[in-house]
């Protein structure tokens, strides 16, 4: 017998010669199931290959990179995109995209900059701030599902009206006076055991977010909407509910970032987070979340966000004058991707070898 | 001499061997039948003779010249066309369009439509495809994409006409014109390959059978004329046991796993109508479903159904037949909650109407098994374990909201073991998996939400007789375990095997229900086709 071929009587034995890992006796049904286990672990490793081997070849040629305080600023500086790359990945592996994110974020820090003069108790506007956020995502959604377009339609109008808000609401002006000695700003924007509260939460947001997609029949009912839309649909999967739900999301995690950022800064620009829409999306994408669907790694794309912060900092250390740095970031991300495309037809080849 | 011949053709996918040594040799003006059961190597076999996928080993003639094609395209251009088992089209392009995927008439640079509908519609008349030229492929039915797809292929002109099974999706009589239409082919010195799952056509069209099994080739080249059914499928199985009934339960384990989910299953359907108890208000006309059987009563919808009132009880397997239009599959999609109950009304087992939306009356304990696995059945590139929890696991939730990945492998396995799925391990990704155990993970995915009403719209398409067997016990195992089955096929010899009753639909309307000794093959066909009892 040469396939493997279940019969309806036990056929284990028979199937040896074509199994490479399972020897005779076990059921074809039970191999290889270590090796898938392995499969998810491996998903992000190529982008914590690059930012390693980026923070090694910078710290060889600049030692005093390597110094646990740059790096601590470093990661703090990735937080925000990191927060946010998160949350996209959630989006591309069911095969949207939200462009708001930015202008979210901004709105957010804006409003709760200004509940905070106007005599808002700091973390009462901070709370409001995030819910905010989770109010931008759900309008976001109810355009999508009622005007029927596409989500990155929808947020490419939603990326003008929310920046818009923000700086008609500020009148353009910088939002200071913070009251800087309160808890909010001493404890959300300074450090715990040494290391940044920012950095604290991007863990365990990053923790978090990655045992909802992976384990949690959410989890599962959004990469199976990037897998097949339609048989999603046709297994009783609401795409209308999944998408409003990861879009309030990621209004959340918008808010989230913004109430970490205001506390950091004590300030806030209305022009705050211009841009990170793509930076977003980027970290995601340089993270191994593909862009057809179905699958996704959070840890990824937030080591994506810090491998874009990395870049970012690297540059300032070889001086390397501004108007190239943008240059040298698309460079980056396409080394970065290179690699991903690399690492991952080496292991197709491997899954193919066996049959996967 | 054979226009295209493959020898000693090896094939292996990682540990999986498709093909050891098998070969077929192609005449003019003759139609070879190439058969096998599922996984047997044959679109394997023939994904390589039209330059789809390059074999590991072995040599591939044309007019005994050794070739070696590139890709289809070229097989295409030396006159090889395959119209493959897995539709290739373009969904979001019309049938104009998709019928010259690459080399389509020209005039300068631009395409040249009008030359290209001018040659495309006598073939599509042939065919007897009524649609319009500029439709969306995507809004076609299976049946119609089939078509476009053996259409294309016509249009090449081929003098190797490769066809991997091109009737499972299409009802009697457009598979009749398809036969015709090779018949033609074959007058015109045309060099055909057929595979079918459906022997009554195989026998009735082909010349030559080669049966592959496991990658080799087990009968070569017989005459037809020369063989039995019988030897046809005793060499396609082996010593695997074919049951020509489903009806007759299987001695060996899927009864027994069907037992034990009977013993489950009245709990949990007390549980059902204990839920809907109070809020449900007054016995609806169709009264109280004391006995969970699905009532269809006087239902209609504009232009598609008219008073069309069944009632099927628990344990019944209810056929609904009839040609494209008619009205059966309208009734299918009324169960599903795809269409709206214009009149009259549609209650579940629970007693409840049937609720707006599939999504709602998938979580009410209905089940759709679709034949179009690709579209809608399945995700190909997640294993197999992940597709055959989605209704239950995934989509309704049931298992809570964390899934432990053990717990619905080992169920997977499960499944896996019951059907006879032919897998490396359900780790394998889906879309690896040969056309007719697709075929069977979709319905493991129904099964496994253990509901109520289990719809079946062409279960077993594609899939072997001794296959085919299997699923039918297991599908007659569910259905007395205490489901109500309604099903429509494309297949009237399942119809007629499988079913309790069949309810034949003319015109929208039900025409007349066999059952018992009424209930035949030529009973079905005759009423469906004339409305005449
Ligand atoms: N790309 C692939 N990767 C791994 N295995 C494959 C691949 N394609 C086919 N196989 C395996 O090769 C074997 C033969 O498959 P093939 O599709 O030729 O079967 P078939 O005879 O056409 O069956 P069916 O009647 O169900 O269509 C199967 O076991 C299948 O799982
Ligand atoms: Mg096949």
């Amino acid at each position: 017998m040469s396939v493997n071929d279940v019969g309806t009587e036990g056929t284990a034995a028979a199937d040896a010669p074509n199994a490479p890992e399972g020897g005779p006796g076990r059921s074809p049904y039970g191999r290889a199931g270590d090796l898938a286990r392995r499969v998810p672990a491996m998903e992000s490793m190529s982008v914590l290959v690059a930012t390693v081997a980026l923070v090694v070849v910078i710290g060889v040629i600049h030692p005093d990179f390597l110094s646990a305080g740059q790096l601590l600023d470093m990661l703090q500086a990735s937080v925000y995109v990191g927060l946010l790359a998160g949350g996209m990945a959630f989006l591309i592996s069911m095969r949207e995209i939200d462009l708001s994110v930015g202008s979210m974020f901004g709105l957010s820090l804006i409003s709760m900059g200004l509940l905070i003069n106007q005599g808002f108790s700091p973390w009462l506007a901070g709370l409001l701030g995030v819910l905010l956020g989770g109010v931008l995502g759900l309008i976001n959604a109810l355009v999508v599902q009622f005007i029927g377009i596409p989500t990155i339609v929808a947020t490419l109008a939603t990326l003008s009206v929310y920046r818009g808000l923000a700086l008609a609401l500020s009148e353009g002006q910088q939002v200071t006076g913070m009251p800087v000695d309160d808890s909010f700003f001493t404890i959300l924007g300074g450090k715990v055991l040494g290391v940044q509260t920012s950095i604290w939460v991007l863990v365990a947001v990053t923790v978090l977010l990655t045992v909802v997609l992976r384990f949690t029949s959410f989890g599962y009912r959004v990469r199976a909407i990037g897998s097949n839309p339609d048989a999603a649909t046709f297994s009783g999967i609401s795409a209308n509910r999944v998408r409003m739900q990861v879009l309030v999301l990621m209004g959340l995690l918008a808010g989230v970032a913004a109430a970490l950022g205001l506390a950091f800064f004590t300030s806030g620009d209305p022009n705050i987070g211009t841009g990170f829409e793509l930076q977003a999306i980027a970290a995601a994408v340089i993270g191994g979340t593909p862009l057809r669907g179905g699958t996704a790694t959070v840890v990824g794309a937030v080591f994506g966000g810090i491998l874009l912060a990395v870049v970012g900092s690297g540059l300032q250390y070889f001086n390397i004058p501004v108007n190239w740095s943008s240059f040298a970031t698309g460079a980056v991300i396409l080394l970065a991707v290179s690699l991903d495309s690399l690492l991952r037809r080496r292991r197709r080849r491997k899954d193919a070898e066996l049959g996967l | 001499m054979a226009i295209l011949e493959a020898r000693n053709i090896g094939k292996t996918y990682g540990g999986v061997v498709a093909l050891k040594d098998a070969g077929i040799h192609v005449e003019a003006g003759s139609v070879h039948a190439l058969l096998g059961e599922n996984g047997a190597g044959k679109s394997t076999l023939i994904k390589i003779m039209s330059g789809a996928v390059t074999p590991d080993r072995g040599r591939l003639l044309l007019n005994g010249q050794e070739v070696r094609f590139r890709d289809t395209g070229e097989a295409a251009r030396q006159g090889v066309a395959i119209v493959s088992q897995e539709l290739n089209l373009f969904p979001d392009l019309d049938v104009l369009a998709n019928l010259y995927p690459v080399t389509g008439p020209r005039r300068g640079p631009f395409v040249d439509r009008a030359a290209m509908t001018e040659a495309a519609e006598p073939v599509l008349e042939q065919l007897g495809l009524k649609v319009s030229l500029r439709t969306r492929l995507g809004d076609l039915s299976l049946a119609q994409r089939q078509l476009v797809e053996i259409a294309r292929a016509l249009l090449t002109r081929p003098r190797v006409l490769i066809l991997d099974e091109p009737t499972s999706a299409l009802e009697q009589a457009s598979a009749d014109r398809l036969l015709n239409v090779v018949r033609v082919l074959r007058e015109h010195e045309v060099g055909v390959v057929f595979v079918s799952h459906i022997l009554e056509e195989v026998m009735a069209l082909s010349d030559v059978i080669t049966v592959l099994r496991n990658g080799q080739v087990v009968m070569e080249a017989r005459e037809r004329g020369t063989l039995s059914m019988q030897e046809v499928v005793t060499a396609m199985l082996g010593d695997r046991p074919a049951q020509e009934k489903g009806r007759t339960p299987l001695a060996a384990s899927p009864v027994q796993a069907g037992d034990a989910e009977a013993a489950v299953r009245p709990a949990e359907g007390a549980d059902r109508t204990a839920g809907t108890g109070g809020a449900d208000g007054p016995v609806g006309r169709a009264g109280r479903a004391a006995d969970g059987a699905l009532r269809i009563v006087d239902a209609g919808a504009q232009g598609v159904l008219a008073d069309v009132s069944l009632t099927v009880r628990p344990g019944e397997i209810l056929g609904l037949a009839g040609l494209a239009g008619s009205g059966h599959q309208a009734t299918l999609e009324l169960v599903a909650g795809l269409r709206r109950v214009e009149t009259g009304e549609v209650r579940l087992p629970s007693g409840r109407p049937v609720p707006r939306g599939l999504r709602r009356s998938i979580a009410a304990g209905v089940a759709v098994v679709s034949g179009d696995r690709r579209r809608f059945g399945l995700m190909l590139d997640k294993p197999i374990w992940e597709n055959i929890a989605q209704v239950r696991a995934v989509a309704l939730g049931r298992d809570g909201a964390f899934l432990r990945r053990t717990a619905l492998r080992e169920r997977a396995r499960d499944h896996g073991e019951r059907m006879s799925l032919r897998c490396a391990s359900v780790d394998q990704r889906t879309g690896l998996l040969s056309g007719g155990n697709q075929q069977k993970v979709v319905l493991a995915k129904w099964l496994d939400a253990n509901p109520s009403v289990l719809l079946l719209d062409d279960p077993t398409r594609g899939v072997d007789v001794g296959a085919k067997a299997e699923m039918h016990a297991l599908i007659r195992s569910a259905t007395e375990a205490g489901t109500v089955t309604l099903l429509c096929s494309t297949d009237v010899e399942e119809l007629a095997s499988l079913c309790d009753r069949v309810a034949v639909f003319y015109r929208g309307k039900v025409a007349a229900t066999l059952a018992g000794d009424d209930l035949n093959q030529h009973r079905i066909l005759e009423i469906m086709n004339t409305g005449q009892d």
